[in-house]
């Protein structure tokens, strides 16, 4: 647990589906070395431990919507276990239960999402992703495969700088890309055909919560009328709404932003007196809400749906996992 | 002139090696350029006009063709060229309405009338046909149109008109090219104070409590910014950083040396923060005659959040920033590439720039473009130094500054030469 949750302090874990598994397969961990200490029953007793496991998490850093779900999936079902069973088939219990949730709700629901949104990638077509999101990496690798002909374009932006990672990845593998940074989006537009974007969550209202930059995407490809598809496992859906992105966020490190890595020239804000210091913020968002009208469909694995159906997914299936 | 050719060659080094930043300063040293050319072109008996008109055309085309993506150098030659048909046309004016008074007046005195000596109807023709004429279907498809029309003129007049016409013509010159020098002058110095004359429009757009949202760092903004403090209205600003080549930093530490409360934010983030934002205030690089705008780059991004949210977005922009022309396709055709380590380090990617597609071109194409063009539907407002401006009223201040002859600068090659 303690290993988790400095990875996530150090910034090495990123992406809400990495964060997840790890955080569920440290719960796993944590529940087999786990025995109920006399006079008190195993699922209070087992709930408070795991709260504890939490809020410690939320210590290194705070929890993505994804977590949230996790969490809330696994509570429900401590509370579900009845109460016949012993500690041990208790913990093996749990254990598959956790083990099932990875497989079903992420391992395969990736699989289910490739298949879709590769069909709708065509030869010749020029494809725009932003930052780097495990799914929309899946999905392009698995399309070259396919023999697809196509070309990617990786946008990236300052401080995280993750696309250059996805970059990595993807020239390795073969696939012709093209470089470029938020800013020249309008330029670059013209000639794409798709954008494919990844989300941490989907809120009831359609509106996709994911890495800051992805409204400003999706909002010049709807300038050039270019179709947005974001690819999301439905395990990240979650019935809050929100409207903007300022009501609910996650801050960085506000250092971040003054510095460059690589650029000795642009330093300009070393050195600053305390007299600018005290007029001067720094704000470092992470996240941003992407209104539902610039999105034209959602793959999930129960399907393409539009933005206007996640409430339904919400309300309809999310009684299917307490039930397991 | 080997004094001004080497002054014309060092500056097209300077523009050609990009060596000079920012649009004002490449106009006003685009202008004292011409005005030194001017004041070393020797004027003929006639046509003067046309003699300047040439040499700053000849100048003017090279100096356009070392940078022609920094368009205040075509706007400022177009500007000059407009300001010496102008001059001309005036005195032409003058000298004209002085023969008429003193055709009226033949029977007062000579002695108030030096300036103007009275003469015949032949001279008044000659000086009306040496004036520029408008461009008619004959003008269009006459190459060289001085060389021909010089005997012309000097063999209509007789010996005593031509002696009374040559001191005329003489002063005239004189008085061309003193003119042209005086206006090329005050057009320097309205290009040096532009700055002042926009800033103090800021405290009509400033009120109280205000908060402002700004990319990249422009002069002109820093000043409008300041302006609207020193007359007390409190505000905030937010400053986009301007990736690659971060300059909104720059603009964030003149803000709050100068006492502006100031959040520095990332350029992903202007969505996110816009919808807290009275108003959105950017410089410019070059306006088109359409009243769109190359900017920076990221400010179409910007534009368009802002016109989602019903944010007023204004672009503060000197006269000598207008230019004439329509743009066709700028992304490409008035955009510049700038270096690709700017985003990537080769040391780290170097590995990646070896793997091959089978017809061997590179996997990895890196772009760093320079501007961006926002069209003139997500503009609220411009702030020049004349004043406040739709966008849709940009194209008529182009016949106060530009004369249509001068759009297309190149002139075709004559068939005979």
């Amino acid at each position: 647990m303690n290993r988790v949750g400095l990875q996530y302090l150090a910034g090495d874990l990123s992406g809400g589906n990495a964060r997840c598994i790890a955080m569920l397969q440290a719960f796993q961990e944590a529940i087999r070395d786990y025995s109920t200490p006399p006079e008190k029953t195993l699922t209070r007793d087992l709930t408070s431990k795991i709260g504890g496991f939490v809020s410690f998490l939320i210590e290194c850093r705070p929890l993505s919507m994804s977590m949230g779900n996790a969490i809330r999936f696994l509570k429900s079902r401590i509370a579900r276990l009845p109460l016949t069973l012993s500690e041990s088939e208790a913990k093996t219990t749990l254990c598959s239960d956790i083990d099932r949730f990875i497989n079903e709700k992420i391992v395969l629901a990736d699989k289910v999402i490739l298949r879709h949104a590769a069909a709708k990638i065509r030869d010749g077509d020029v494809l725009l992703t932003y930052g780097s999101s495990c799914v929309v990496e899946m999905i392009l690798l698995y399309a070259h495969e396919l023999g697809k002909q196509f070309r990617v374009v990786v946008v990236d932006s300052h401080p995280m700088l993750e696309g250059q990672k996805l970059l990595r990845r993807l020239v390795v593998k073969g696939l012709s890309c093209i470089y470029t940074q938020l800013n020249a989006i309008s330029y670059v537009m013209h000639e794409v055909t798709r954008v494919f974007l990844g989300a941490s969550s989907i809120f009831s209202n359609g509106t996709v919560y994911s890495m800051v930059g992805t409204a400003s995407v999706a909002m010049v490809a709807h300038a050039f009328r270019v179709p947005v598809l974001v690819c999301c496992e439905a395990y990240k859906f979650h019935e809050r709404v929100q409207l903007d992105s300022i009501c609910f966020n996650e801050l960085g490190d506000p250092d971040a932003i003054s510095k460059v890595p690589g650029r000795v020239d642009v330093n300009f804000l070393d050195n600053l007196t305390d007299k600018q210091k005290e007029n001067l913020e720094l704000l470092n968002l992470k996240y941003d809400a992407t209104p539902s009208d610039y999105i034209s469909v959602i793959v999930t694995d129960y399907g393409m749906i539009p933005p206007t159906s996640v409430p339904v997914i919400v309300r309809e299936y999310r009684k299917e996992y307490l039930l397991i | 002139m080997p004094d001004t050719q080497a002054l014309v060659n060092d500056f097209l080094n300077k523009l050609k090696k990009r060596k000079i930043e920012g649009s004002q300063a490449t106009a006003k040293q685009t202008a004292e350029l011409l005005r030194s050319v001017i004041s070393q072109t020797r004027m003929p008996y006639t046509n003067q006009a046309s003699a300047l008109i040439h040499s700053v055309k000849a100048v003017g085309e090279r100096l356009i063709a070392a940078n022609p993506v920094e368009l205040a150098v075509g706007n400022v030659v177009r500007r000059v060229l407009h300001i010496i048909r102008e001059e001309d046309l005036s005195l032409t004016t003058a000298a004209m309405a002085g023969l008429n008074l003193s055709a009226e007046s033949d029977d007062e005195d000579d002695t108030d009338r030096d300036n103007h000596p009275a003469l015949s109807a032949a001279a008044i023709a000659a000086a009306s046909r040496s004036t520029l004429r408008p461009p008619s279907l004959q003008t269009l498809l006459e190459d060289v149109p001085d060389s021909a029309a010089v005997p012309h003129t000097s063999s209509s007049g007789g010996d005593s008109e031509g002696k009374s016409k040559s001191a005329d013509k003489s002063s005239r010159s004189r008085k061309l090219k003193h003119d042209v020098i005086e206006a090329v002058n005050e057009l320097i110095q309205d290009i040096s104070t532009c700055r002042e004359l926009i800033a103090e429009q800021a405290v009509e757009h400033i009120h109280q409590n205000e908060v402002i949202l700004t990319l990249g760092s422009s002069r002109t903004v820093l000043e409008f910014l300041c302006a609207a403090k020193e007359k007390k209205r409190s505000f905030r600003v937010f400053v986009a950083e301007g990736a690659p080549r971060y300059q909104g930093h720059l603009l964030a530490k003149e803000l709050v040396t100068r006492g502006l409360q100031t959040t520095l934010i990332t350029d992903s983030a202007v969505f996110a923060m816009i919808s807290r934002v009275n108003m959105v205030i950017v410089g410019a690089h070059a306006v088109m005659a359409n009243g769109g705008v190359i900017a920076p780059v990221g400010l179409n991004m910007v534009a368009l959040a802002a016109q989602k949210h019903a944010v007023p977005f204004v672009v503060l922009a000197g006269s000598h920033k207008l230019c004439p022309l329509y743009p066709h396709h700028p992304e490409v055709l008035l955009n510049e590439l700038r270096s690709p380590s700017e985003l990537l380090d080769f040391g780290e990617f170097s590995d990646c720039l070896d793997f091959g597609s089978g017809i061997g071109a590179p996997l990895l194409h890196v772009v760093n473009p320079t501007f961006d063009y926002v069209p003139p539907k997500l503009v609220s407002l411009f702030i020049t130094d004349t004043g406040g401006h739709n966008p849709s009223y940009m194209y008529r201040l182009i016949a106060d500054y530009y004369s249509a002859d001068d759009l297309v600068l190149e002139r075709r090659t004559a068939s005979g030469n």
